[in-house]
């Protein structure tokens, strides 16, 4: 009995040794490293809403249009250039000796393949509706496409920028199935493995059509612990990792192995208030008391001390980097005898006590402190809110969705990585939409006429009139545009990306 | 002996089918998984579509029939989020899970096994006080700190192991000591009991009294009898050790199945979750079942009902 427990014991320590294989160093001078939190489900980004698949698709594949990190501006990628026929048709031309890593060309009907499968509902993409304007796509010659809208369609060019190109030959002959792990792209780097919720590795696409990236191999690790993320970073393990918590910034910027960088992201915080009375009668319907609440609050000082200055302070929900943004609109200043005043007149001299819904930090760093600074500051205005915390996010969104929120609830929106006002105020601030505790008609004429034109000089006078509108009439308790703050190792040169797409293909070695 | 494997197996059968409904109606508690699988701007009919689509509209008892009568086939369904079946998904993760286990019950054995037996045979000395504070200390340091410990000194200090990942043998020291050591305490302890239990029976004097040599004496007679409360209480921590194996792999970026099982729960991917609870389950089922028939084998009173 004992030899046999012995035996066992062996076979399981010595079986436990050998089982995993191939052997892969530390970061070698060809290779960068690059964490993220959970792994995608698909390689197929059309079929995925993860912000991982659109990261990896940036390194796999190419957009017809792609944005330019340092302006901001959306330029050409495989479209060189388009224009608009009529207000319902765009010409986009494409750039000529393109290749698939499977070394067919790249051409019109490969885009005409990627709409098509996207827009069918018997698809069931998830990224169809982002392009649900878009009727038809026709090829007019080889390099060549028109794409046919349902009316004026400003966003046409934002949101090519988020649908990757795939390729035709693939989609005919290999199948939905075969797509959803073997990504066929343009991009500058090809899938050459990926060992699922560990990491996946790339390699370089010499055949690239735009600048090479400069290492020869990119990993991306499956990293779900942050602290160990952290740690890897500090010891050389990983060049690359996001979403680093305000309070680990110094650990890292004393390593000496690392340092941060931080960047204004796509997504603005704020708080609603239920003026629309979705969650029944209460005393956000009167504009005098969103006023208040909006007085009552020293956003700037919050910003300041409890987040470390990570949040940029905006006048309403429109994010400083949207298309449309008003910059000549000041937040507003905190002034509680004001907000004292107003109350009053709405019939609340004593104040008043009100139900608050909170989330946890998910997609907003520091969000449970600064929820408590904004309640303090609240009732020191008659303001009393009685927090319901629901921490997880699903939950939460849920009640949101099904009228059951509170008067007040914690709110930020991520635009879907469309720098456009209309991404906000459509979704957030207009009558009957599902995450709207706001309505007024006034606002949804002036959204109405904002997606009925092409005219950007005109759109933009549009979104200045929409954001006096919602700032004279305190919509909802604004906050900040957020702040990510990345870790990167001393020895690459890389900034944190305002639109949260890390590009490792830009990445280049430190100079000494 | 074989109505004892039968009657063990049928008790396997009840055990999975409470657990599969227990699993099922969890699951349906915790929310609506439409909305976590649609954008956030989806309008209402789309999430209707989309739960009509699933089967979410029908009654819970054809949904619970429905999944069962797939599960006894093997086919629980595709993930609703990688258009790939679910148990192709968990039995991918299987094996790193299984190699983590088994290496944390070999280090959990490795440390506990000559430490219970020493503090056994030095009843009340300093060496027995020592085993026993650090038993004391083991069960109360909670998995998830030492095994950020174990980075902040070995990779980050002494940069002599990498601080995550999977794939080489030097990946696997750190986690399998964390998951081991959250598992000797407990093992030290009964192992400490058992020999000095067995060392005070009539056996012991008659093997010492015919002149065995006292290594022989402790390893061949009372280790041996000491085993079987031991292997008992691994086979009941197994389960403990799965779920140990959750926060190590999380902490050591493990892609193993119980990190895959929790990201499934929070995306309410409904087949996923089954497919792993049920296999799971079946797994630590076995296990018992093997350690019952090794128990019995060892000592023929159990298996005989005596």
């Amino acid at each position: 009995m004992a030899r046999v427990a012995t035996l066992g014991m062996t076979l399981l320590l010595v079986g436990s040794l050998l089982a995993p294989a191939d052997l892969l160093a530390q970061t070698k001078d060809d290779t960068l490293v690059y964490a993220i939190q959970s792994d995608v489900q698909t390689w197929d980004p059309p079929n995925s809403v993860l912000r991982e698949s659109i990261i990896l698709g940036y390194h796999v594949f190419d957009h017809l249009a792609a944005r330019d990190l340092k302006t901001g501006k959306v330029g050409p990628s495989l479209a060189v250039s388009w224009k608009n026929v009529d207000d319902t048709t765009w010409e986009v031309k494409l750039r000529k000796g393109v290749k698939f890593h499977d070394g067919t060309p790249f051409s019109a009907k490969d885009v005409k393949a990627t709409f098509d499968r996207v827009l069918d509902p018997a698809k069931k993409l998830t990224a169809r509706g982002n392009h649900a304007k878009i009727k038809t796509v026709e090829v007019v010659d080889d390099l060549t496409v028109r794409f046919k809208t349902d009316g004026p369609y400003p966003l046409f060019v934002e949101r090519l920028t988020a649908q990757v190109m795939q390729s035709e030959k693939a989609i005919r002959e290999k199948g939905h199935e075969w797509l959803q792990e073997n990504p066929v792209g343009t991009g500058p780097y090809k899938l050459t493995k990926w060992s699922k919720k560990q990491e996946h590795f790339l390699t370089r696409n010499e055949d690239y059509w735009g600048t090479k990236p400069h290492f020869k191999h990119v990993r991306i690790r499956i990293i779900p612990e942050q602290a160990t993320q952290i740690a890897e970073l500090i010891s050389g393990g990983v060049d690359v990792i996001k979403a680093v918590p305000p309070d680990q910034m110094d650990v890292i910027n004393k390593s000496g192995q690392a340092r941060t960088s931080t960047s204004p992201i796509l997504r603005t915080a704020f708080i609603q208030l239920d003026q629309a009375g979705r969650s029944g009668k209460n005393p956000f319907q009167d504009r005098k008391v969103r006023q208040a609440a909006n007085l009552a609050v020293d956003v700037d000082a919050i910003i300041k001390h409890v987040i470390n200055g990570l949040g940029d302070r905006t006048a309403t929900s429109v994010n400083p980097m949207a298309f449309g943004f008003d910059a000549g609109l000041k937040p507003y200043k905190q002034d509680l005898a004001q907000a004292k005043k107003l109350l009053a007149e709405a019939g609340f001299p004593n104040g008043f006590d009100v139900g608050f819904l909170t989330t946890g930090p998910t997609v907003e760093p520091g969000l449970i402190q600064t929820t408590e600074a904004i309640a303090a500051d609240l009732a020191k205005a008659g303001i009393r809110t009685k927090q319901r915390f629901i921490g997880e996010v699903g939950p939460f969104t849920n009640l949101v969705r099904d009228n059951k929120a509170d008067p007040m609830f914690t709110w930020s929106w991520g635009y879907y990585s469309v720098f456009d006002a209309d991404a906000i105020l459509f979704d957030v601030m207009t009558c009957g939409q599902p995450y709207s505790y706001y309505c007024n008609k006034e606002l949804d004429d002036l959204v109405i006429q904002g997606r009925s034109t092409l005219d950007a000089k005109r759109r933009a006078e549009i979104y200045v009139k929409a954001q006096k509108l919602i700032y004279d009439d305190a919509a909802y308790l604004y906050k900040w545009g957020l702040r990510g703050v990345w870790g990167i190792s001393n020895r690459i040169e890389y900034e944190a990306p305002r639109d949260e797409i890390d590009r490792m293909f830009v990445v280049t070695p430190r100079k000494k | 002996m074989r109505r004892y494997v039968v009657r063990q197996l049928v008790q396997v059968v009840v055990v999975v089918v409470g657990i599969s409904l227990l699993a099922f109606a969890i699951l349906h508690v915790l929310g609506d998984p439409v909305l976590l699988l649609l954008p956030q701007n989806a309008g209402i009919d789309e999430f209707e579509r989309y739960r009509k689509l699933l089967g979410l509209d029908r009654p819970l008892y054809v949904q619970y029939w429905k999944f069962v009568s797939g599960a006894v086939q093997g086919d629980f369904g595709k993930s609703w989020y990688a258009d790939t079946p679910a148990f192709k998904l968990v039995l991918e993760r299987m094996p790193p899970t299984i190699y983590l286990t088994l290496s944390g019950l070999v280090v959990a054995l490795l440390i506990s096994l000559p430490l219970g037996i020493l503090a056994a045979l030095r009843r009340h000395s300093w060496v027995d006080s020592l085993c026993t504070a650090a038993a004391v200390a083991g069960q109360a340091t909670p998995l998830f700190w030492l095994g950020i410990m174990l980075i902040i000194v070995f990779s980050v200090r002494l940069k002599l192991l990498p601080a995550s990942g999977y794939g080489t043998w030097q990946n696997f020291l750190m986690p399998a000591f964390c998951l081991g050591a959250a598992l000797a305490p407990i093992t030290m302890r009964l192992v400490r009991s058992g020999v000095i239990e067995v060392m005070n029976m009539e056996f012991i004097k008659t093997a010492r009294a015919k002149g065995l040599a006292e290594p022989r004496v402790v390893v061949k007679h009372a280790f041996r009898n000491a085993c079987i409360p031991v292997i008992t209480v691994l086979g009941l921590q197994f389960g403990q050790l799965l779920g140990g194996a959750i926060i190590t792999e999380t902490v050591f970026a493990w892609p193993g199945v119980a990190t895959l099982t929790v990201d499934a729960i929070r995306n309410q991917d409904f087949p996923v979750v089954q497919c792993a609870v049920i296999l799971l389950a079946l797994l630590i089922v076995g296990v018992n079942l093997i350690v019952d028939l090794l128990v019995g084998f060892i000592d023929p009173r159990i298996r005989t009902g005596t």
